[in-house]
């Protein structure tokens, strides 16, 4: 798995709704970049724009300023047919709600299909059947389900419809779009070791947009945090989870629940104020402060998170 | 961690329950035989996925079910009275608010939009504490305190739209505890909460409880959440409690296959780049009759009298019962999987530790 | 222990502990999900077929309408248009009471009421089903490229706005001006005004419908529009438009009554129910007359009342939150 190759590249993305007196900056100067074949998780609460940038990248948000690139070439704003083709069979989106995300009055069929009939992806409608069949398979569905409407089914398994649906176009980059928050917890569990092993069987590459960090720790390879429309730390996921430098993160980090009574009670939760940073004079920048961890600070702040990173390298 | 002894008296008792709901034509059994004791002063967090029935329950407690839910058999048992046989709104008016209060998962739809918050907790208060006027405008401002929210005399006069998320929920708890009720019941209520605000939710839950002397019930999936506030634990399957317990016996000596299979899914059980633990296919079918056990089809360590015969509470401890055969002498022993294994131990040596 | 049932008392306690080997668990059989046999055509049916009175008017409606079809090949049936004449004087068999020669009686010049009455319903009805159809195809494609294309929606606001201020009687007697006073005429008329109603409101839901994430999903996938108001949008609104449609009926048959009071109708020498309670008033007063009012009137009352129950039965039977 060769991670050096760029595959996805976000630079100074701005997002912003509404006009005039009533504009809201949901994406603020956000830069990241995802390499082939790695799990890229966005952590972020709501309000925060992580889904706003998934559906930039699905181009069903405009980009009001930077640029999205994919593969070398823009894939934000006007772009040509073909171009436009070709990106919407490599780039697939799995959607959040499985209740919502499958139209209730077509079979699963037409459902799975929608796609290749859109790309004409495949030879006959004999083949067309057998991608589908292989697609249900793939899932751990039973291929007799394709005559079904979806409403026969739970919640676990609309949603492997649906990343059965995006998975039959065989694309490369997958959004995955908080693709388990709506199910049962013990379908979680099937749902993710079933992405798990569709990423590495295809060799794909994720965007997993998530508000639940220890689903972010299990499945992802470098993890980034946003807040309110700017990413305040990426690195590497374990040496986020280990050593997280900006208060939001560690805030985040310190609530969320662990299944350990006896740690849990004990333990104290860091609340994250906004107003400790003083940006007015000094704005902050996103850089990088060890290798592969970059953090949202200015220079003081930066400046105490170096020496605290010099105290524990010395311990 | 409190020490439940049974010198702690009984405040409410679930015995023998069957619920029953009649859905096109056909009948669901959404509660298969529940028995449940409720001690004063505990939290109690019941534990189960969709389907599993607990919020059915505790509906049921409160008169709530929906026009085609009916009881079928059982009793519960409140005050010495069989709040089974309820059948009129006035006599559930003596319950709801007074002696049962109950928070839910969404706040947006449990606030009035068009009254400002002030005066939809002032008419708790007026009509549960018989409070008027000045007094009671006192005792709102005072409960606005308690839930921690800040600039108390302005914020009486907003409305719902003018709160966050978590402020409404404090809002939902204000108007709860208004009513000075004994049983609390919280049917998820952060589960729509973002997860620093979800904290600080559950430590004024918390806080509330030991405050107000209240039983609270927590309904709820997350097991992180449940770490945190109860002291014991009832796990639902298919309507049925498959084991309850203190909490650090579920957690860390849990008995039922089921009982496993959720805490081994956690992801932070997991290790990267390896499989989580998961339960093959789907939960079953309620308008048939179940034979055996409900969680057998997905059971790998089932024995073939799952298939038979339900199973019975074996007792794990004093305090800890689990519905499963496995615990039958003439089971063979069978241990828990790998994953959950170091996650004993680990929890072991904590409560060496603490 | 718990209570053992009969099946295993009497087995062998042997027999138990062959019980507690381990089972095989069929991986398939636990995929196998509870397979709802719901078809949300077939629930609402079932609780259309629920409402007694609805399913009564419903029979009722397609009698009267299977009738009106089959009247003029009866045996012994009368021409709607003829003037009969009285064989003992020779004169116009004029305001002859019901009687067994004239079913209905006849009317103030001598034309048989019982074939004019069957004759006008077919034309009312013929007009009503030709306005709901036109208007709901017009209403149609004009509100789903409302709701959906955003660079229509100002144009077709703009539209809405004018054609909708006009009165609608305005443009009837001009159309009823500019054109010879026919069925047609009046078909044209009806459907130039009436498709606002219907445009709007499959608008108001193709907008509500047209951000959900199911159709985020086939755009992601790639779908055309077309294929998405097709295969997404529109089998949603079936249900609202058979509503509207069947509520548009009674609502075209009323509006070609009012139009014969004002003198824009049908002209006399065809039928219709207009043109028939328009003669029918003016004799309202004297009561042996009085018949040549009543009858149309009722054929005309219970076609109404039928469609307007008919039509809101069925939005109720096909809300999806009435199904139980």
């Amino acid at each position: 798995m060769s991670h050096k190759e760029i595959l996805v590249e976000v630079k100074n993305l701005k997002i912003a709704f509404g006009k005039g007196k009533h504009k809201f900056m949901a994406i603020n100067d956000v830069s990241f970049t995802i390499f082939k074949g790695e799990i890229f998780g966005l952590v972020g609460e709501s309000g925060s724009g992580k889904t706003t940038i998934g559906r930039a990248m699905m181009r069903i948000n405009d980009v009001t300023e930077g640029q999205i690139i994919y593969r070398g070439r823009n894939i934000h704003g006007k772009i040509s047919k073909s171009w436009d083709r070709e990106i919407t069979q490599k780039i697939q989106m799995i959607f959040q709600d499985p209740m919502a995300s499958l139209n209730e009055r077509a079979k699963v069929d037409y459902i799975i299909s929608e796609g290749l009939l859109n790309t004409k992806n495949y030879n006959n409608d004999a083949d067309r059947q057998q991608r589908v069949r292989a697609a249900l398979l793939n899932v751990g569905l039973l291929p007799d389900f394709s005559s079904r409407f979806p409403h026969e089914f739970s919640g676990g398994q609309r949603q492997r419809i649906g990343i059965a649906r995006a998975f039959v176009m065989e694309p490369e980059f997958i959004i995955a779009d908080e693709p388990i928050s709506a199910l049962d917890v013990s379908i979680r569990a099937q749902v993710l070791n079933l992405l798990a092993n569709l990423q590495q069987q295809k060799n794909l590459t994720y965007l997993f947009i998530a508000h639940d960090l220890s689903v972010v720790r299990f499945i992802t390879d470098r993890t980034a945090v946003i807040y309110k429309g700017r990413i305040v730390e990426l690195a590497g996921t374990e040496r986020l989870f280990s050593n997280p430098i900006h208060p939001y993160t560690r805030a985040l980090l310190s609530a969320v629940p662990e299944p350990n009574p006896y740690k849990e009670r004990n333990k104290i939760v860091e609340i994250y104020d906004p107003a400790q940073h003083c940006y007015d004079r000094n704005p902050p920048t996103f850089k990088e402060v060890e290798e592969g961890h970059f953090v949202l600070a200015n220079e003081q702040e930066m400046a105490k998170y170096q020496a605290s990173l010099q105290m524990e390298v010395h311990k | 961690m409190r020490i439940l002894t049974q010198a702690l008296s009984c405040i409410l008792t679930i015995q023998n329950l069957v619920i029953k709901f009649s859905l096109r034509g056909r009948v669901l059994t959404a509660i298969r035989n529940i028995s449940l004791d409720l001690y004063k002063g505990e939290s109690m967090a019941i534990v189960g996925e969709s389907g599993s029935g607990k919020s059915v329950l505790m509906k049921s407690i409160m008169g709530l079910l929906d026009k085609n839910g009916y009881i079928d058999q059982g009793q519960i048992m409140y005050n010495n009275w069989d709040l089974t046989q309820f059948n009129t709104e006035r006599e559930w008016l003596a319950i709801r608010g007074k002696e049962v209060a109950m928070v839910t998962q969404d706040p947006m739809t449990s606030l009035n939009p068009l009254k400002t918050i002030g005066k939809q907790i002032e008419e708790c208060v007026i009509l549960h504490q018989s409070l008027k006027g000045k007094a009671a405008y006192i005792e709102t401002l005072k409960l606005l305190k308690d839930v921690g929210i800040h600039d108390v005399e302005k914020r009486f006069r907003q409305y719902p739209h003018e709160f966050s998320g978590g402020m409404r929920q404090r809002i939902v708890i204000a108007i709860a505890l208004a009513c000075k009720p004994k049983i609390l019941i919280c049917d998820e209520p952060t589960t729509a909460l973002d997860v620093t605000i979800q904290a600080q939710i559950l430590q004024l839950l918390k806080h509330l409880q030991q405050k107000y002397e209240l039983t609270t019930v927590y309904i709820t999936h997350d097991l992180g959440v449940v770490a945190k506030v109860a002291d014991r634990i009832a796990v639902m399957y298919a309507g049925d409690i498959i084991e309850i317990g203190k909490t650090h016996e579920i957690f860390f000596n849990a008995k039922h296959p089921y009982t496993w299979a959720l805490i081994s899914s956690l992801p932070q059980l997991g290790s990267k780049g390896e499989q989580l633990y998961s339960i093959k296919g789907t939960p079953p079918n309620l308008f048939q009759d179940i034979k055996g056990d409900a969680f057998a089809p997905r059971n790998p360590y089932a024995l073939k009298i799952d298939f038979v015969e339900r199973p019975p509470f074996f007792q794990v401890s004093d305090t800890h019962y689990a519905r499963t055969w496995l615990l039958d002498p003439l089971a063979p022993k069978v241990q828990p999987p790998e994953a959950l294994q170091s996650f004993f131990e680990e929890g072991r040596r904590c409560a060496h530790e603490s | 222990m718990g209570m053992y049932s009969e099946e295993i008392n009497n087995i062998s306690h042997r027999s138990r502990e062959a019980l507690f080997e381990f089972a095989v668990t069929d991986e398939r059989q636990a995929e196998e999900t509870a397979y709802s046999n719901y078809s949300y055509w077939r629930s609402t049916w079932k609780s259309f077929l629920k409402n007694r009175i609805a399913i009564f008017l419903l029979v009722g409606v397609l009698m009267i309408v299977t009738f009106t079809i089959l009247q003029p090949y009866l045996p012994a049936q009368k021409s709607p248009t003829e003037i009969y004449l009285d064989e003992q004087t020779g004169l116009q068999a004029r305001n002859i009471a019901p009687n067994t020669e004239f079913w209905f009686g006849t009317n103030s010049i001598g034309q048989d009421l019982w074939s004019r009455i069957w004759a006008g319903t077919r034309t009312s009805l013929l007009i009503g089903c030709v306005v709901a159809i036109v208007e709901a195809i017009i209403g149609i494609t004009i509100g789903t490229l409302w709701g959906f294309s955003r660079k229509l929606e100002l144009p077709i606001t703009q539209l809405y706005n004018i054609v909708d201020n006009i009165p609608t009687t305005i443009v009837l007697i001009l159309m009823s001006y500019i054109l010879r006073p026919s069925v047609s005429t009046i078909i044209i008329a009806m459907c130039i005004t009436g498709w606002v109603e219907m445009a709007r409101f499959i608008r108001n839901q193709i907008v509500i419908l047209r951000d959900r994430e199911y159709n985020l999903a086939s755009k992601c996938l790639g779908t055309p529009d077309y294929r998405i108001i097709l295969k997404n949008l529109l089998p949603y609104l079936i249900s609202v438009i058979m509503l509207r449609m069947s509520l548009a009926i009674p609502f075209a048959i009323g509006a070609e009554v009012f139009l014969t009071y004002i003198g824009l109708g049908l002209p006399i020498s065809e039928p219709s129910l207009g043109n028939l309670i328009n003669e029918g008033r003016v004799l309202m007063m004297s009561p042996e007359l009085r018949y040549q009012l009543i009858f149309p009137s009722i054929v005309l009352s219970v076609i109404t009342i039928a469609f307007y129950i008919i039509g809101n039965s069925f939005a109720d039977a096909a809300d999806p939150k009435n199904h139980v």
